[in-house]
């Protein structure tokens, strides 16, 4: 990974913890019977995060200054699209946060949450280039957004009430489980494909980072929570890590198609 | 067809004797670490010959440049007179998106500027009535300026073996493949 893709690391987790933040908060709020916790900190939490990855994301760009230029190519770039998308979920984000009172209206949750899908998708789009044939597809979209569950839901641990905590360990467990099934498929599936996916597959399976990722980010969090009735504090914080080594397998392990040329 | 440019390449003669990148860094005097032009050796398991062989390449010039469709600042466009990909540096905010688009590997990190550059075709020259300056130095005519509108060569492939195969974006390039040298034994007495 080369130094221009850390911002991009740190941009990527947290704007998706932000979206699975309000996304979980919002679920929480409506979907179970009791008191809805403490939304506003939940809110302000999202809010938080989002501006600090906006802050990172500006990093990796050459001259951060250019950044508002970005979205003059709506038409083809998802670049554009993307930011076009998490403005209007900082937008929302802040609105929402405003007009918190025990609870946020069920309208403005659910359309700060389609906002902040939307926007993950054109993430999603954005980071599934023709230059990295294992991620030109679906999976970025699947990555992030079990990056959103997990970090939503594990952080949205700290602003529950506790008659919501076995809805949150449900949505938590369930997301971790299936992270695990995805992230211990993927190489193998990669190893299926041409060259530069073959490659990319090798280069997850021998890679200590890929695997300690797995074990703190997935393994032991599931086991947490199995073994638990509740979420401890230490869950959050292991899922985060998990998440940030995730990513930087995924900026730093998949192989560019220019690196194979001249070869089979 | 439309005017569509392209480069030819004659794996068949290039010796990859490296003089086509050094012109196109004469031409333009990059900055350290910057190539436009790259020969590539082909793997043995693709040419596995003594004598190797080579692609030398450099921005394809696609019909559909999927640098220019990422491009959040629109610093690329497509000159509609003869299809040729140019990178309006000035625009360029260096947020790497073509860099990693391409699997060509055409554009590259600036790092003095902090801004993306690609081979231009020479359109500069083009327009001058001239060759861009790798064909024009090639000692071996292994580099060829076509236009694919007009280009009739039966043997000419678009993705030989070693060449990434990106159909979408359609690269204006053709090839000749590296034949196999004629080995010449001693007749057995
Ligand atoms: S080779 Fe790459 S940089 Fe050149 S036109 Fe095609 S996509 Fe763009
Ligand atoms: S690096 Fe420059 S030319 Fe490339 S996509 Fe970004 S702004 Fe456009
Ligand atoms: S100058 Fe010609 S022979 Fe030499 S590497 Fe370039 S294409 Fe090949």
């Amino acid at each position: 990974m080369n130094s221009m893709e850390l911002p991009l690391v740190i941009f990527t987790v947290l704007s998706q913890a932000a979206i699975g933040l309000v996304i979980i908060s919002s679920i929480r709020q409506f979907a179970a019977e009791g008191p809805a916790g403490n939304v506003r900190g939940e809110w302000l939490a999202a809010l938080v995060l989002l501006l600090v990855g906006l802050t990172a994301s500006l990093f990796h760009l050459g001259h951060p200054l250019g950044a508002v230029n970005a979205v003059k190519h709506l038409s083809n770039a998802w670049l554009s699209r993307e930011a076009v998308g998490v403005s209007l979920f900082l937008a929302l984000v802040i609105v929402g946060f405003f007009s918190i009172k025990d609870r946020l209206s069920p309208g403005l949750a659910a359309l700060t949450a389609i906002i902040g899908l939307v926007a993950l998708f054109f993430t999603a789009m954005t980071y599934a280039p023709p230059g990295y044939p294992a991620i030109n597809n679906a999976l970025p979209l699947v990555f992030f957004l079990l990056t959103a569950a997990v970090v939503g839901a594990s952080v949205s641990s700290f602003f529950t009430s506790q008659e919501k905590i076995p809805l949150l360990r449900l949505i938590l467990g369930g997301s971790l489980a299936i992270s695990l099934v995805v992230y211990l498929t993927v190489p193998f599936v990669w190893l299926s494909g041409g060259t530069v996916m073959h490659q990319t597959g090798i280069e997850y399976l021998t890679s200590p980072l890929y695997w300690s990722r797995i074990i703190i980010g997935l393994a032991l969090p599931l086991a947490g929570i199995w073994m638990s009735r509740s979420i401890p504090a230490w869950i959050p914080a292991l899922v985060i890590i998990g998440e940030f080594m995730g990513r930087i397998a995924f900026f730093s392990l998949t192989l560019h198609a220019s690196s194979n040329i001249g070869g089979l | 067809m439309r005017k569509q440019l392209g480069f030819y390449i004659d794996a068949n003669r290039c010796i990859g004797c490296f003089t086509c990148a050094m012109a196109c860094k004469n031409q333009y005097h990059q900055d350290i670490g910057v190539i436009w032009r790259q020969v590539y050796d082909l793997k043995t398991e693709i040419y596995p010959h003594r004598e190797r062989a080579f692609y030398s390449l450099a921005c394809n010039h696609c019909e559909n440049p999927t640098c220019s469709n990422v491009c959040p600042v629109k610093a690329y466009y497509k000159r509609e007179t003869d299809g040729v990909v140019v990178h309006e540096q000035e625009k360029c905010i260096g947020c790497g998106n073509c860099i990693r688009s391409c699997p060509y590997g055409a554009p590259r990190h600036n790092p003095v500027l902090r801004k993306a550059e690609k081979c231009s075709f020479c359109w500069e020259r083009i327009d001058s009535g001239l060759e861009p300056a790798c064909i024009l130095s090639c000692p071996v005519d292994a580099l060829q300026l076509i236009d694919l509108a007009t280009f009739e060569e039966p043997n000419a492939v678009q993705y030989p073996p070693g060449f990434p195969k990106f159909t979408s974006l359609n690269p204006s390039v053709r090839f000749r493949v590296a034949q196999s040298p004629t080995v010449i034994r001693r007749k057995r007495l």
